[in-house]
C-alpha cells in the first residue's frame, strides 16, 4: 500500500509540473521571448532546483483543512491513495480540456472527499475551507489581475512602440522567477505527502523531515513533468485569453512575481495558477485595442469552481472502493490507470506540442473536434480554388485567394471558440 | 475568517514592488533607446534597479537565506 501511494504521489507530482509550466513559460512562449523547448526546459530546471532549496515540509497534509492528528481523525494509507487518484484525474482531465485549474485545490478536493468517506463530514474543517481556499481563490485572480492592469498601464504609457521589444529580455527573468517559486512551493506538497505516508506505515520516525530519497524522487518528477510540458495549457493561458505582446508579458510575468512572493512570505498563500490567470486576464484590459476573451476566462472561473467538488467526488468514490479492502485497492489502480491512458490516447487525437502552439487556439481544445467542421473547412477550400482557377492564372490572383482563405479559416475558428 | 489585514499587506506589497520594476524597467528602455550622454548611464542604472529587486525576490524564495 505504501509503495503504492508512493508510485501515485509522484505522478501526481508529475501532472502538477506539466500543468503548472503555462503559469510561468505561456507568456514568454506567446511573445517569442523564448523558444517553447527552451523555455520549458529553463522551467523543468528551476523547479528542479527549487524543490531542493526549500524542503519544510507542512506538518499536515492538507494544512489543516481536514482535522487530523491526536484530536481528529486518522489519515490512513488507504485514504490518501483515494485522495491522490481524485487529485490526479481532475488534473488530467482540465489538462485535456486546456484548463488552467490549481493541482493543489485538486489534492485538497481529493483528500476531502476520501476523508468524508473514510470518517464522515465531521472530518473537514468547513471554516478553514472557507479562509484558505475559497475566499483566496476569489481574491488572488482579483490582485494579481488589478496589479497586472496598473502595470500595464504603466508599461505603455511611458514607452514607445519601437522600445518595446526589450521587454522580451525583462520576461526571461521575471518568468523564470516564477519557475522557482513555483518549485520551491509544490514539490513540497508531494513530498509532506509521501513522508506522512511513509510515517503513518512506520517506515520513519514521526515529526522528522524527508529522507533525502524522497526529495530526490519529488524534485524529479516534477521536473520532468514541467519539462514535458502541459502544451495545450500553455496555449490557453498564452493565446486563448488575449492577445498577448511582449510588454503585457512583462507586466504580467512581473505582477504574478511580485504577488505569490508576497503572498507566500507575508503567510497569506495564493494559488500560483489562479494568480497567473489574473494577471494575464488583467494585462489584457490594460492595453488599448487588446480584446479579452470572457468566455475563456469564464470557462477557466467554472473550472476553478468545480475543481474541489469535482476531484471530492472521484476521491469519494475511490475511496468507497479502496475502503472495502485489498480487492477494492486494486480495482482502483486499474480503473485509475485504464481513465490516465485513456485520457492520454484521447490527447493524441489532437496533439497540442511545441511544434503547433503557435496555431490559431480553438480555446477549449476538444478531443472530438468535428468531422463535420473539417469537411466544411475543405469544401470551403475546394471552392476558393475552383473559384480562383476560374477568375485567373495570375499568380498575384492566387496569392490574394489564398490569403482570404487563410483568414476566412481564422474567423471561423474564433467564432466556434466563442460559442463553444 | 479571513485575515483582512494580511491580505491588505500583501495587496500593497505587491503592487508596490511589481510596478516599481514595471516603472524602472520601462525607463532603461526608453532612456537607452534615445541614448546619449547622460541617459545611456541612467538607463542603464535603471535595470540594475530591477535586477536588484529580482534578486531580492530570490533571496526571498529561498528559505536557506533567512532562517
Amino acid at each position: 500500500m505504501v509503495v503504492l501511494v508512493i508510485v501515485l504521489a509522484l505522478f501526481f507530482d508529475f501532472t502538477n509540473g506539466f500543468h503548472d509550466t503555462a503559469n510561468a513559460m505561456a507568456t514568454p512562449i506567446a511573445t517569442g521571448a523564448l523558444k517553447p523547448k527552451a523555455a520549458v526546459a529553463i522551467a523543468a530546471v528551476l523547479n528542479l532546483v527549487g524543490a531542493f532549496l526549500s524542503t519544510e515540509v507542512a506538518r499536515t497534509i492538507s494544512g489543516g483543512l481536514i482535522k487530523e492528528g491526536e484530536s481528529g481523525i486518522q489519515i490512513t494509507p488507504v485514504m490518501i491513495f483515494a485522495g491522490l487518484i481524485g487529485a490526479t484525474l481532475w488534473n488530467m482531465t482540465t489538462w485535456l480540456l486546456g484548463l488552467p485549474s490549481s493541482s493543489s485545490h485538486a489534492l485538497f478536493g481529493g483528500l476531502i472527499g476520501a476523508a468524508i468517506v473514510g470518517a464522515g463530514f465531521g472530518a473537514v474543517d468547513f471554516s478553514v475551507l472557507m479562509s484558505k481556499v475559497v475566499l483566496p481563490a476569489l481574491l488572488a485572480p482579483l490582485t494579481a489581475g488589478l496589479v497586472a492592469f496598473l502595470a500595464t498601464k504603466i508599461v505603455y504609457g511611458i514607452t514607445k512602440k519601437r522600445q518595446r521589444n526589450g521587454f522580451k529580455h525583462g520576461q526571461i527573468f521575471t518568468s523564470s522567477l516564477v519557475s522557482l517559486a513555483h518549485g520551491t512551493n509544490d514539490a513540497q506538497k508531494t513530498m509532506g505527502v509521501i513522508t506522512l505516508t511513509l510515517i503513518a506505515g512506520g517506515f520513519q520516525a514521526a515529526g522528522s523531515g524527508p529522507e533525502f530519497w524522497v526529495i530526490a524522487v519529488c524534485a524529479l518528477a516534477i521536473a520532468i513533468g514541467t519539462y514535458t510540458g502541459g502544451w495545450r495549457i500553455i496555449r490557453t493561458m498564452g493565446k486563448g485569453l488575449t492577445e498577448i505582446e511582449p510588454g503585457q508579458g512583462f507586466s504580467a510575468e512581473a505582477s504574478t512575481a511580485a504577488t505569490i512572493l508576497a503572498s507566500s512570505n507575508l503567510g497569506f498563500a495564493l494559488s500560483t495558477t489562479q494568480v497567473s490567470s489574473g494577471s494575464v486576464i488583467g494585462t489584457g484590459i490594460g492595453r488599448k485595442g487588446a480584446s479579452v476573451r470572457w468566455s475563456t476566462a469564464g470557462r477557466i472561473g467554472v473550472g476553478w469552481l468545480i475543481t474541489i467538488p469535482a476531484a471530492g467526488l472521484v476521491g469519494a468514490l475511490a475511496a468507497v472502493v479502496a475502503l472495502s479492502g485489498a480487492l477494492g485497492v486494486v480495482i482502483d489502480t486499474v480503473v485509475a490507470v485504464g481513465v490516465i491512458v485513456g485520457i492520454f490516447l484521447s490527447s493524441r487525437r489532437n496533439r497540442v506540442d511545441s511544434r503547433n502552439i503557435h496555431d490559431e487556439p480553438t480555446v477549449l481544445i476538444r478531443p472530438k473536434r468535428g468531422r463535420n467542421q473539417r469537411k466544411a473547412d475543405e469544401r470551403r477550400r475546394a471552392d476558393e480554388q475552383q473559384v480562383a482557377a476560374h477568375t485567373s492564372d495570375s499568380p498575384s490572383n492566387q496569392s490574394v485567394t489564398s490569403n482570404q482563405s487563410v483568414t476566412s479559416n481564422q474567423s471561423v475558428t474564433t467564432n466556434e471558440s466563442d460559442r463553444a | 475568517m479571513i485575515d483582512w489585514p494580511a491580505f491588505f499587506v500583501v495587496l500593497v506589497s505587491t503592487l508596490v514592488s511589481a510596478c516599481l520594476v514595471v516603472t524602472f524597467y520601462s525607463v532603461g528602455l526608453r532612456l537607452l533607446d534615445t541614448g546619449h550622454g547622460w541617459r545611456r548611464p541612467a538607463g542603464i542604472a535603471c535595470f540594475t534597479i530591477c535586477a536588484l529587486v529580482v534578486l531580492y525576490g530570490v533571496y526571498l524564495v529561498i528559505p536557506y537565506f533567512h532562517q
